[in-house]
């Protein structure tokens, strides 16, 4: 079986997917964890759809549809917070 | 009777009725009733008094709803602003309206800027003590229909948004035509899917207070959980539907709506904002049994047409029409010489009547028709189709917004020398897409092109997509050549900042 990946695993994963699908691969570098991607507008109801399917293609879908909302995408932080709580709770 | 003495008289007849249900919890008539008078007076010792004007920015909640009325009893307007509405827009709002008092959380209250508070008092609407007050005084102000209810501003094409005033009058009579139309009841449940900023949450919230019915609100948060958002319908028993076509598109597309089959309290799906695919309707009404109603106007005139979806309408390979006046509107078609068009000819559609905006705050007032910039075409049975605009205010995914406020915001970065936007596809597809031409050793990337623009546009304003191009495409006059730049889109020709 193989290990679940790490908060920064997670985290590293989405960001490298998020410069890459929608911001041309960002080269000046300047998203992070933190950014807050609903407010600068890099995530938005259309693209969320893209983003999630990458999430369930790449995590397994270990989310839970029920928890998922604006807060979710908020930054990049949300989303592996979400995600590292459904590996949690799937353990369990 | 004003807008406010709708739930007055709602919580009259029935105060243990539902008025308004989530997020957060149940509001019922009597409730809402006492805390809009309890805040009434909150406001009334900041000097709140007829004629002023409250901002209230505050994601969409009963307590928005509170705060709306409290400030209506008095005799004021409120101009509602989102929690996402960033803090440099609301202070212009502010400042534009000449706010008395601007409402907030203490999470938004904490960014209003020293220079708005000089102009405005500002209130922190985490200090809820005044709703545990008593009855108190009734606050009721008698207000006349022509008063100024309240101020929505729609993007500008000049680069700031401006601000449509609409009256008491102006709304009960596209209410009054909803309840009579929809036969609204004590019993019935509307959804409320658009934020308070926009025009179709005004048609949701006072047809339910007209009534006595509940309106269910959707929290902002659920537009991008399309799966919740159908859940919604069934979970709320949801009798009345209204939202733009992108919202119920995503809702079939992402959400699996029609999996499941559809909620038996279904009685009315009601749409606006942007042409809905017909291939969409059909899958609607192949779903539900309930009635599918086309709702026509822009923010300044309120709903002014409406359309019923028929069997033969969905045998059309077209949007069906945007149909015939309604609210008591009179409604035609000019061409550009004044005179009506024949046959398959087409003219922008003009309103006059009831529903016609006071005017665009600091404007001249508006007499008279309103020309709205639609191209529509007269069909045989004397209603009309929808064909486009012949201007740049465009609808993105069911927003309203002009190109020229979201360039002015993107000429403001320093890194930028030129910029052009458009839009590609339509209904749900449409991308907003923004061309820059970057200034000799600038070193911005897409990014901070987005962040720049939060500064002052709401979400749905910022481009979908940046292209960075070397030169924008221009006709042989030198005007900006908008076809060509679709070809840039379509080549795929970007160069990426580096």
């Amino acid at each position: 079986m193989t290990p679940e990946p790490s908060e920064s695993e997670i985290s590293a994963r989405l960001i490298a997917f998020i410069r890459e699908r929608f911001l041309d691969g960002d080269a000046a570098g300047e998203l992070d964890e933190t950014s807050p991607l609903l407010e600068w507008g890099v995530i938005n109801s259309l693209n969320s759809v893209i983003l999630l399917s990458f999430i369930s293609e790449e995590f397994g879908t270990p989310y839970l549809l029920e928890n998922i909302d604006a807060t979710t995408f908020k930054s990049v932080r949300n989303i592996t917070m979400m995600l590292s709580d459904g590996n949690q709770r799937s353990r369990r | 009777m004003s807008l406010h003495q709708l739930v007055i008289a709602a919580a009259a007849r029935d105060p243990g009725a539902v008025a308004v249900a989530g997020p957060g919890g149940e509001l019922r008539y009597g409730d809402l009733d006492r805390q809009a008078n309890a805040l009434a007076q909150v406001l009334a010792g900041h000097g709140v008094g007829p004629g002023d004007r409250v901002l209230i920015w505050l994601d969409k909640s009963p307590l928005a709803i509170i705060a709306m009325q409290a400030v209506l009893r008095l005799g004021a307007a409120y101009v509602p602003a989102s929690g996402t509405t960033p803090v440099g827009r609301v202070a212009f709002m502010a400042r534009d309206c000449g706010a008395r008092v601007v409402c907030a959380p203490g999470v938004l209250h904490s960014l209003i800027s020293a220079e708005l508070r000089s102009d405005a008092r500002c209130l922190n609407l985490d200090d809820r003590s005044w709703q545990h007050e008593g009855p108190g005084t009734p606050v009721n102000h008698l207000v006349q229909s022509a008063e100024l209810a309240y101020i929505l501003y729609t993007s500008g094409s000049t680069g700031t948004p401006k601000g449509v005033c609409i009256s008491h009058g102006n709304a009960r009579a596209f209410i009054d035509w909803a309840v009579h139309e929809l036969g609204v009841q004590p019993g019935d449940r509307l959804a409320n899917h658009a934020p308070f900023t926009f025009d179709l949450s005004v048609l949701d919230l006072y047809a339910a207070f007209a009534a006595g019915a509940a309106v269910c609100l959707v929290s902002a948060g659920l537009a991008y959980a399309p799966g919740r958002l159908a859940d919604f319908l069934h979970r709320q028993r949801i009798s009345i539907w209204y939202s733009v076509p992108s919202a119920l598109i995503m809702m079939m597309r992402d959400g699996r709506l029609l999996d499941r089959a559809a909620p038996e309290s279904l009685r009315a799906v009601l749409f606006a904002g942007e042409p809905f695919p017909i291939r969409y309707v059909r899958s609607l009404a192949d779903w539900t049994s309930a009635r599918l109603l086309n709702l026509y106007g822009p923010t300044e005139t309120n709903v002014c047409t409406f359309h019923e979806v028929t069997p033969a309408d969905l045998e059309r390979d077209r949007p069906a029409p945007i149909g015939r006046p309604a609210s008591g509107s009179k409604v035609w078609a000019e061409k550009p010489d004044g005179r009506a068009p024949h046959g398959d000819d087409t003219g922008e559609l003009i309103v006059d009547g009831p529903t016609v905006m006071l005017g665009y705050w600091g404007s001249a007032p508006q007499l008279g028709p309103y020309r709205t910039g639609d191209i529509v075409r007269l069909l045989a049975d004397g209603s009309f189709d929808y064909v486009g605009r012949d201007d740049y205010l465009v609808k993105v995914r069911g927003h309203r917004l002009e190109l020229g406020e979201v360039e002015a915001a993107l000429s403001s970065h320093h890194d930028a020398a030129e910029v052009a936007v458009i839009t590609s596809g339509e209904g749900i597809d449409c991308r907003l897409l923004a061309f820059i031409v970057l200034r000799a050793e600038a070193n911005s990337g897409i990014l901070a092109f987005k962040r720049h623009c939060s500064v002052s546009l709401p979400p749905y304003m910022i481009p979908d997509e940046i292209f960075f191009v070397t030169k924008l495409p221009r006709t042989v006059n030198g005007k900006l050549d908008r076809a060509a730049l679709i070809d840039v889109v379509q080549l795929s020709v970007k160069e990426p900042a580096s």
